[in-house]
């Protein structure tokens, strides 16, 4: 048994949680990542995600989903949050919160959009923006474990200062020929960008997506009408709907 | 129990702004329009749209919308409390008072002293007619003067502002009078019976 | 500013820490189908609607509610009349 089947365990009752922030790292101008340290943190898979719950001095309190970014290997749980404009809790995640804060967390939740080296390959992972988090999980797992599994991501970004953990997963890609890592940049793209510069369509999924003969697993996440556009050019480019797991995050993550 | 750790630094945008007298107790005011549906939001096609008053088998009452556009409109600037914890204030809604459609039906008052409004998408929501007349309900076509966007329940939308927002039906194509009281979506699935958000009457058993 | 409307809309997936006050275990891997049109897919992969209020999963295929939830202080509901049966893997 490995040590991420151990973890996992017979099922139980979420409890709330304490998570106390160790570090804040700045990914873009509008992106954090929070480094959180869970007393009892049992453990997750990648893909898996947290609730948090943030409580007022007037006890009116707030509730959201956030995806761990970090991979099943470390202790450490990472949330990756995009402040959202007008948002009620984002704004307090990234702007205010500071290391020794505390809030409450209850995960890790959710069996359906998981991937581990163990369900093999090829791998397909599409994101429009954050919904590069729950990825992020899986690419670390997958460099953690030294997995060979074939693997492309497909990013979509508004810019390239937008975009996500671009330096970690440039170094992840060039060190390991099995990764594929290609980005869209859909508003602005820098000199000499050599990446595609639109919004993710079909022509590009049959370019950068695994043929259907190698019956790739392929996971997408971002906003809904995001995931349920990529979900039906998959379809018509004749994925089975079977093989295709998608998440969709959405403005209450506001 | 454990007392929930306070979030240094957090507080609600919600901020109670010395209007107390106009906020119901758990309730916080926001400037959004947070939207909140059970179910798609309907594709509706307004040459095809119709509204009507229905008692048992009969109709009382059917309008096509330039009917509906015909008939005496009322604008009202109003509070909203949803039973999620936000309020709204001073929104305006035009559309035909509950009173008005009565008078269009020739009727001098309500037949059966409930409604359950029945929408596009299945959602329903049951009321006691003491609390429609008298200027307290319409079928509301405009928020703000312009016509109210789908996802916030266009082409009409019921509107009881003095009760949870829930009873405000998105949608709505017919009231149907009922001689004893019904329970609609939520009514019939923990939410309380009648809404009134000033004795904070949210669940089935406050 | 979402640019489409139907962003406000989730899944199962961000239904799943509600539902596993529920369910102990996780639904959100459990095959379901809809008794209306037939369709099955993962309970995950369900359009979820009424956040806040409730959990309401509805049908991809053809909108139909297959699960109701909802937490109050007096206790929880659930429905699931819509859907025609779970199918859970063996752990």
């Amino acid at each position: 048994m490995t040590a991420i089947e151990r973890r996992t365990g017979p099922a139980r009752r979420l409890e709330w949680q304490r998570a106390k922030v160790r570090q804040v790292v700045v990914e873009t101008s509008r992106v954090k990542s929070l480094l959180l340290q869970i007393n009892g943190w049992q453990g997750h898979l990648p893909g898996q995600h947290v609730d948090i719950r943030l409580t007022a001095k007037d006890g009116y309190q707030a509730q959201r989903s956030y995806s761990i970014a970090s991979p099943s290997e470390d202790e450490i749980v990472t949330l990756t949050v995009e402040r959202v404009e007008n948002g009620e809790v984002s704004p307090y995640l990234v702007e205010e919160l500071r290391c020794g804060d505390q809030f409450e967390l209850r995960g890790p939740i959710g069996g359906y959009f998981v991937w581990t080296i163990a369900i093999g390959g090829p791998l397909c992972l599409i994101s429009a923006g954050s919904g590069i988090a729950p990825f992020m999980a899986m690419l670390r797992h997958r460099d953690r474990r030294n997995s060979r599994v074939p693997t492309v991501l497909l990013y979509s970004s508004r810019s390239l200062e937008d975009a996500i953990y671009r330096k970690e997963l440039d170094a992840m890609a060039r060190s390991d020929s099995d990764l594929r890592v290609v980005g869209t940049l859909t508003r602005i793209q820098p000199e000499g960008w050599a990446g595609y510069r639109r919004r993710i369509d079909k022509p590009m999924l049959a370019d950068a997506c695994f043929p259907l003969d190698r019956n790739p697993r392929i996971y997408v996440c971002g906003p809904t009408s995001f995931v349920e556009d990529v979900s039906s050019f998959l379809i018509d480019l004749g994925h089975d709907a079977r093989t295709i797991k998608t998440e969709r995050f959405g403005p209450t993550g506001g | 129990m454990d007392v929930p750790p306070i979030s240094r630094g957090f507080s609600s945008r919600r901020r109670e702004q010395g209007l107390a007298d106009r906020i119901p107790p758990g309730q916080y005011v926001t400037t959004d329009f947070p939207v909140l549906s059970a179910g798609p939001t309907p594709q509706i096609n307004l040459e095809e749209w119709t509204f009507a008053l229905q008692l048992n088998g009969w109709v009382l009452g059917e309008w096509k919308w330039a009917e509906f556009q015909g008939l005496p409109q009322t604008t009202i600037k109003t509070d909203i409390h949803c039973v999620t914890k936000w309020s709204k204030l001073d929104t305006i809604w035009q559309g035909v008072s509950f009173d008005d459609l009565l008078k269009a039906v020739d009727l001098g008052e309500a037949p059966f002293p409930y409604i359950m409004a029945h929408c596009d998408g299945g959602y329903t929501t049951n009321l006691p007619v003491v609390d429609l007349i008298g200027s307290k309900g319409m079928i509301a076509t405009r928020y703000d003067g312009s016509l109210i966007p789908p996802a916030h329940g266009g082409p009409a939308r019921l509107l009881v502002p003095h009760l949870y927002f829930w009873k405000s039906a998105k949608w709505v194509r017919r009231l149907r009078f009922m001689e004893d009281d019904e329970h609609g979506f939520w009514e019939s699935f923990g939410y309380h019976k009648h809404g009134d958000p000033w004795k904070e009457q949210r669940y089935d058993g406050d | 500013m979402p640019e489409n409307d139907l962003d406000f809309v989730l899944d199962g997936n961000a239904a799943a820490g509600a539902l596993q006050e529920i369910f102990v275990a996780d639904v959100t891997t459990a095959l379901i189908q809809c008794d209306a049109c037939g369709s099955v897919g993962a309970l995950g992969s369900l359009p979820f609607y009424a956040a806040r209020m409730g959990v309401v999963l509805r049908c991809t295929d053809c909108a139909a509610i297959l699960l109701r939830a909802v937490r109050t202080p007096h206790g929880r509901w659930l429905e699931m009349r819509g859907a025609h049966c779970l199918r859970f893997a063996l752990a």
